[in-house]
């Protein structure tokens, strides 16, 4: 003990920390706040720990140069005993991390706890996020395959439709006109020291605040927040009836945190590393790349976005989300915290995250891509062509050759961005069809000059066919009466379909 | 007591990570192959033809691949030029690097050899002897169109413009198409061979080469129709 003890009082009689540490320690916190509620923002902490010392680790090792980034993550992959594993770590932990940075927010928002006198510790936090989100899309990039080519390509297209400086930006981010070794660099420098050094201070500036102000109370319907009486109610609130923040409000979080990293571990030993794919080789495009997890509602929005409104909204869209953001605390920074009280708030909430969730599952479960080797992989199911003619089979030909399936998927394979065409003879009648070949129309391109006048015929009489067994195609009612009128006795139209 | 439960933890943090090498994420695969340097046959052939040629070389739109017959119908240098340049005019697109395509000669040659491998039967004419593949003779299309009449029309009648005469189909497929059909047949659809065997397995007249060359002048033909002096019979509709 005396030897332990000396050598504590050493160090402690320089560096004088026992005084503030304990201060932050044993700070009394409002008894409700010892919530699992509350667990979240220090988990997001933990996680970024995690990610330092993996990241750390995979920089022993990775080789930042556009030749050499694909092959170091493969040996990590496959040489080093656990080098996998470590990535795995890496790659999930990005991933619940950038997860619960956005369950923090929420969590944050509907307790209202970015009210005054938290404003900037609501602000701070914006940025953390985009700090967070930076993270994953440059740590995506490093891993250079084709899924990373890809969705930097994207990104970089993004970039180049802003007005006037895109071409500039672009330029800055991949320094040079192109996805090359230089680009590789800059993003490891982006990913290794610039955005970690500013995530890192400002968590801690977060950290801090949240220590000083006090952790939010527990919202209660009708405890209104003024500027001129919050301070002096919740200093009241916390001396009355609160606990010492250690261990009383902490060991839930130290559990959460706990729980969070078992989580990652056994996900990455599941799971494993993400890629390394296809080695990054822009003349490859026999390839389905997909961004990541965070970013995949991105993709999504995109794919369904008419045309026209891509540039207005790749442009429009992220200021006036992170404009929003910033604002929430100075437009409500009084007032009600309990979502019992906050019909908007709570609605705004909830349809953000209803919409974040079906673009997510859109894109995970769709080709946020045209299909692009559905010409020539995807088969069709035998039935469609049981009874076709030689006319409808060469018209399955041409619709296979000429790529329809790229958007239309028929028996369940092909692209997305365009309806299913397996009964689209019941919808539309031979003519609409012609029609609709030739002219385009909605986000169809119009096909009526890549296409011969056979070509056309063919894939008409193919298209006519596609409805199910028993069910018979939409018929134009007046060509059907003239038909009636000139059949011959009954009973003896029919023939192949 | 704490020190038990902390030893548990690294005794048990040791056990899992020797046992790592048997975890599930851990990826033994080893990294993707380029698209270029694939060489399986079912890959290359998945990826690239099935679509048209259908799931295992038949019941696709286009002729079935999987056909012993047309396998021995068929030399390799034939084989390996169509699968490399295309058939020009039609929708056969041409596959090697060296003319436009995707693959690699390599590639080529693993599909030509794949086909030959999955495909091709001994005996596939069962002691028959075919017409060649490549046409050899000139062909008449007045007495092609007798043949046609006498031996394709009973099966290919209604609807008319949906036929084979249909000049609209006909524009779309090349003669050697037509030719390769009549001569091997197409089993996945029910199209005979040149033996013409009825369904049930009784034998057929066989076409003789010149009937086959003739039809496919007829059908050539057809393509342009004031061609053919009589009009062309088969086109209505016989009900
Ligand atoms: C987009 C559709 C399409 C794809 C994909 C396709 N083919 Fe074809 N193929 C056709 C059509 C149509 C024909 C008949 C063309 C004609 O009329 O001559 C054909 C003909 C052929 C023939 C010649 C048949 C004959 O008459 O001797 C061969 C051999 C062949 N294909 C092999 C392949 C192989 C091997 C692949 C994959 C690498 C492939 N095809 C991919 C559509 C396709
Ligand atoms: C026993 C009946 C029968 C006879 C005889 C017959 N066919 Fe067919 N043929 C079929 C069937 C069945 C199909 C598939 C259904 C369809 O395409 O109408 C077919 C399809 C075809 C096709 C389309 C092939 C494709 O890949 O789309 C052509 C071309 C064809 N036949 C030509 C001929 C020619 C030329 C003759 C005469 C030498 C002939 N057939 C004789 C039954 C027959």
């Amino acid at each position: 003990m005396s030897r332990l003890k000396r050598i504590y009082d050493w160090f402690e009689l320089r560096l004088q920390l026992e005084g503030p540490v304990g201060e932050v320690v044993l700070h009394k916190v409002p008894r409700d706040t010892a919530s699992w509620w509350y667990v979240f923002g220090s988990a997001a902490f933990t996680l970024l720990m995690l990610q330092i010392v993996t990241g750390i680790l995979l920089a022993l090792v990775y080789v930042p140069s556009g030749a050499q980034a694909w092959n170091s993550l493969n040996i990590l992959n496959h040489q080093i005993p656990l080098g996998w594993y470590l990535r795995a770590l890496h790659g999930w932990g990005s991933d619940f991390m950038v997860a619960v940075v956005f369950i923090h927010m929420a969590q944050v928002f509907l307790f209202g706890a970015y009210k005054y006198p938290r404003e900037l510790t609501w602000t701070v936090g914006v940025f953390l996020l985009l700090a967070t989100l930076g993270m994953a899309f440059t740590g995506q990039v490093l891993r250079f395959d084709q899924d990373a080519y890809w969705g930097l390509g994207i990104g970089v297209f993004i970039m180049s439709r802003v007005p006037w400086i895109g071409g500039g930006l672009v330029h800055l981010l991949l320094g040079g006109p192109v996805i090359a070794g230089a680009t590789l660099s800059r993003f490891f420098t982006l990913h290794v020291f610039v955005i970690p050094g500013t995530l890192l201070l400002l968590a801690l500036v977060h950290v801090w605040m949240v220590i000083k102000l006090g952790i939010n109370e527990w919202p209660m319907p009708g405890r209104l927040v003024r500027r001129s009486t919050y301070i002096a109610d919740y200093n009241k609130l916390a001396h009355e009836d609160g606990i010492p923040f250690v261990p009383g409000a902490f060991w839930k979080d130290l559990i959460f945190s706990g729980a969070v990293v078992a989580a990652v571990a056994v996900c990455a030993a599941v799971f494993g590393p993400y890629g390394p794919g296809g080695q990054p080789d822009p003349s490859i495009i026999q390839t389905v790349p997909k961004p990541d997890f965070p970013f995949l509602w991105i993709y999504a929005v995109l794919s369904y976005l008419p045309p026209s409104m891509e540039t207005p909204f790749i442009l429009v869209a992220p200021i006036l989300m992170i404009a929003g953001l910033l604002a929430v605390p100075f437009v409500a920074g009084e007032g009600e915290k309990s979502w019992h009280r906050r019909p908007v708030a709570i609605l705004a909430l909830a349809s953000v995250a209803v919409a974040w969730a079906v673009f997510t599952n859109l894109a995970t479960f769709t080709p946020w891509s045209p299909h692009m080797n559905a010409w020539s992989g995807d088969t069709l199911p035998v039935r469609y062509l049981e009874e076709a003619t030689p006319l409808v089979r060469q018209g399955a030909v041409i619709f296979q050759a000429k790529q329809c399936r790229n958007c239309h998927s028929v028996g369940g394979h092909g692209g997305q961005r365009g309806p299913a065409l397996d009964d689209v003879a019941t919808r539309m009648t031979v003519d609409q069809l012609r029609f609709k070949v030739v002219s385009g129309g909605g986000n169809m391109p119009a096909y009526g000059k890549n296409l011969s006048p056979p070509e056309i015929e063919a894939l008409v009489s193919f298209l006519e066919t596609l409805h199910p067994k028993g069910q018979s195609p939409a018929i134009d009612a007046a060509q059907q009466a003239v038909e009636n009128a000139a059949a011959s006795p009954p009973g003896s139209q029919g023939g192949t379909p | 007591m704490r020190l038990g439960v902390l030893y548990g933890i690294v005794l048990g943090l040791a056990l899992l990570t020797a046992g790592c090498n048997a975890m599930p994420g851990d990826p033994r695969s080893g990294p993707p192959i380029p698209p270029d340097q694939v060489t399986d046959f079912h890959i290359l052939y998945n990826r690239n033809c099935q679509a048209c040629h259908g799931a295992n070389g038949r019941n696709g739109p286009a002729i079935d691949l999987a056909n012993p017959e047309y396998e021995a119908l068929i030399d390799d240098t034939t084989l390996r030029r169509i699968v490399a340049n295309g058939m020009p005019g039609t929708e056969m697109p041409a596959w090697a690097q060296s003319a436009g395509g995707m693959l690699t000669d390599a590639q080529v040659n693993a599909l030509v050899a794949g086909m030959r491998r999955e495909w091709a039967r001994p005996n596939a004419f069962a002691g028959g002897t075919p017409p060649p593949y490549a046409q050899n003779q000139t062909g008449d299309a007045k007495r092609g169109q007798q043949t046609y009449q006498a031996r394709c029309a009973s099966c290919h009648h209604t609807p008319a413009h949906q036929q084979v005469t249909s000049p609209v189909y006909l524009s779309l497929v090349s003669d050697q198409m037509l030719r390769t059909l009549i001569i091997a047949g197409r089993p996945d659809i029910r199209q005979p061979d040149w033996r013409h065997d009825t369904p049930n397995g009784g034998a057929g007249q066989p076409l003789s080469a010149q009937d086959v060359t003739d039809i496919v002048a007829y059908l050539h033909a057809l393509r342009n129709p004031d061609e053919v002096s009589a009009a062309p019979l088969s086109n209505a509709p016989r009900r």
